[in-house]
């Protein structure tokens, strides 16, 4: 299975999450908000230019920020 | 006994909905997340007795990771436990999500009660709950109530009583979102229903290609709108009122007094070619509340109308995702637009709207921002009154010089300021379409709001300016500054006052400008001046509450020292 980060998968492809780098203050919001290791996401889309992601987790929708979404490591299902 | 009850909740489940149905208080609640920043109180008679309902910020967990959760949690231990009950209001819509929280306040030991809201929406999206069975898995009172209609309101009130803390051990997140994923194929059916058309517009609002080409629409239609409505009150309603009926009751008033004395000049003013002018007379009963009624309050009420379409439809945070990349580069990002949104309305909610956004630098730059860029509605009301009859050309030249100070500023700042910016993380609410009723008490409560603010600093200020006028007081002033307002912005000397005023209201000072008789450039100058300059005193306070004393100083060099550099830079490029 190939590691990629949220940045690096096309929008509409569904992934499991992996892991997510980058302090556990990220972590710990991310996982409050439903995102943690082994949830299952779908990517909506992507605004270009180092712009956020938007992904589908569960019955939310939340916008990430572009360095947000480069530390979220997923593989895809 | 219950001495204090707490609303608590995620963001966007419409705590304050729940809040203002229980106690009557009318609270502005929106669709999207982090529209309550103040903490609202209100009371609620519960078996003859007054208890004290608070209203908390969303949260999504009790570990507060911002500011607005800290000051949530401080609070819910503010008395022992026994003494309160929580009400845990839960997005039916969403309850994978929504029940963290809950498993957290019940481990906590609170006595809690579970408010399944928006349960109607969820049956629109097929979800169905089996209510009861929650209750037993959580051995806490559930209750599903749908706030916008009122139902359920009635059983919730009956069943706050209930309210009881259930033991359970600690766990770490990880081990609820697993408990979480059991509770919810307990009670929790999906019907499997193809994309329907909300749901199609809901992805394409947050594609790029779509986005943008809906956001450009959305953004249009709504200044499209604002001029419309705004101008049609103007046109069929305030203007033949002022003109057909006002003004022959004023003329009569104005022979029997003879046109002269201090009297006649404080209350009527000036006599433009005989006759009474609305626009340049500047008398308290005359322009005073032609500007607040006749100019303004039309724009106040078509403003607020589509702001609070907008924020209840559910759009603004698919626009923030658009915008977060321009965002960036000043240091902000995308929810940043909420506060400048608002503060189009009024700079000073804009001011206080920045508590959304987490870091000191990013709330100091978007204060900052807002303060110079954003021209309040009451402002941009006298400037399409004013500048308009000269052509779009001018109104256009106002907003784009404000938007490239907007810009330059903001990556000025980003540059040089120390200090982070957070990362944007955002959820994404559904779009919901409220009832009518809801908006037009939104839309009461904010006009209500305007007036009560704005009627009697008007009034008060006019009277001030005449008297001022009359016994000549301004003109030592007046010289003081002439160099610098005729020498280096090409404004009459008189100008001074309008520009003075410009602390006490905005719209006033412009209406200050009326009565000089100066030409489209001139104008657009000193439009654009009052503007960027100085805040109003409301906005300063505010500015100074938010920031403190050092930020409000440090802000507020940089307004006055960029009007001085745009004020003669505009001179220069428009009137030689």
């Amino acid at each position: 299975m190939k590691k990629l980060s949220l940045i690096q998968i096309k929008a509409n492809e569904k992934v499991k999450i992996l892991e997510i780098l980058g302090g556990s203050n990220l972590e710990e919001k991310l996982l409050s908000m439903g995102v943690y290791k082994g949830k299952s996401v779908a990517k909506l889309s992507h605004i270009g230019l180092k712009g956020p992601v938007v992904i589908k987790a569960g019955r939310s929708i939340l916008a990430l920020g572009h360095s947000v979404a480069e530390k979220i490591i997923v593989e895809k299902e | 006994m219950i001495r204090k009850i707490y609303l608590i909740g995620n963001p966007n489940v419409g705590k304050s909905v729940i809040f203002s149905r229980l106690t009557g208080v009318q609270v502005i609640s929106s669709n999207y997340p982090g529209t309550t920043v103040e903490i609202a109180r209100g009371y609620l008679v519960l078996d003859n007795e007054k208890v004290e309902v608070v209203d908390l910020p969303g949260t999504y967990s009790l570990d507060p990771t911002s500011g607005a959760e800290e000051v949530a949690v401080s609070l819910l231990k503010e008395l022992p436990r026994d003494e309160i009950a929580v009400i845990n209001i839960i997005d039916s819509t969403n309850l994978e999500r929504n029940l963290l929280l809950t498993l957290q306040l019940i481990e906590e030991g609170f006595p809690v009660v579970v408010c399944m809201n928006m349960c109607d929406d969820a049956g629109h999206r097929g979800v169905h709950i089996d209510f009861s069975k929650l209750e037993q898995l959580l051995k806490v009172p559930v209750i599903s109530t749908c706030a916008l209609t009122g139902m359920g309101i009635k059983l919730l009130t009956q069943r706050i009583k209930e309210a009881v803390s259930s033991f359970r051990g600690k766990f770490t997140h990880q081990q609820r979102w697993l408990e979480i994923g059991k509770i919810i194929e307990q009670v929790q059916h999906l019907e499997h229903r193809h994309h329907t058309f909300r749901e199609i517009m809901e992805d394409a609002s947050v594609r790029p290609v779509t986005g943008m080409i809906m956001a450009a629409g959305i953004i249009y239609a709504a200044f499209k709108f604002v001029r419309f409505i705004g101008e049609g009150i103007i046109n069929h309603i305030t203007d033949p009122v002022f003109m057909n009926i006002y003004q022959p009751i004023l003329e009569r008033l104005s022979i029997t007094w003879q046109g002269k004395g201090f009297w006649f000049h404080l209350l009527i003013g000036d006599l433009i070619n005989g006759k009474i002018d609305f626009k340049q007379s500047l008398g308290v009963l005359t322009t005073a509340p032609y500007i607040e009624f006749g100019m303004v309050l039309p724009y106040v009420i078509s403003f607020y109308f589509i702001l609070s379409l907008l924020e209840d439809i559910g759009y603004l945070p698919r626009l923030a995702v658009l915008l977060d990349n321009l965002l960036h580069r000043l240091g902000l990002h995308g929810y940043a637009e909420i506060p400048v949104l608002l503060g189009f309305g009024c700079n000073v909610p804009g001011i206080l709207s920045t508590r959304v956004l987490e870091s000191k630098r990013e709330r100091f730059i978007a204060a900052t921002i807002i303060s110079i860029g954003v021209p309040c509605i009451p402002l941009q009301a006298m400037i399409f009154g004013l500048l308009g009859k000269f052509g779009g050309f001018y109104v256009s030249g106002v907003y784009l010089v404000l938007f490239s100070l907007v810009i330059i500023l903001g990556v000025i700042l980003n540059r040089t300021l120390s200090g982070y910016s957070p990362e944007f993380l955002l959820e994404i609410p559904p779009y919901r379409f409220p009832p009518l009723l809801m908006l037009w008490k939104k839309l009461y409560f904010r006009i209500k709001g305007f007036l009560v603010e704005a009627l009697p600093v008007v009034l008060l200020g006019v009277c001030f300016i005449n008297i001022l006028i009359y016994f000549k007081l301004f003109d030592f002033v007046t010289a003081i500054f002439a160099p610098v307002i005729h020498g280096l912005f090409g404004l009459p000397k008189e100008a001074v006052v309008a520009l003075a005023i410009g602390f006490l209201r905005k719209d006033v000072a412009v209406g200050m400008l009326m009565p000089l008789g100066l030409s489209a450039n001139q104008l657009f100058i000193g439009a654009t001046l009052l503007a960027i300059s100085f805040p109003c005193v409301a906005s300063f306070v505010v500015l100074g509450k938010e920031l403190g004393l050092k930020g409000l100083i440090k802000s507020t060099s940089i307004m006055v020292g960029i009007s001085i550099i745009v004020g003669a830079l505009l001179h220069f490029a428009v009137l030689r």
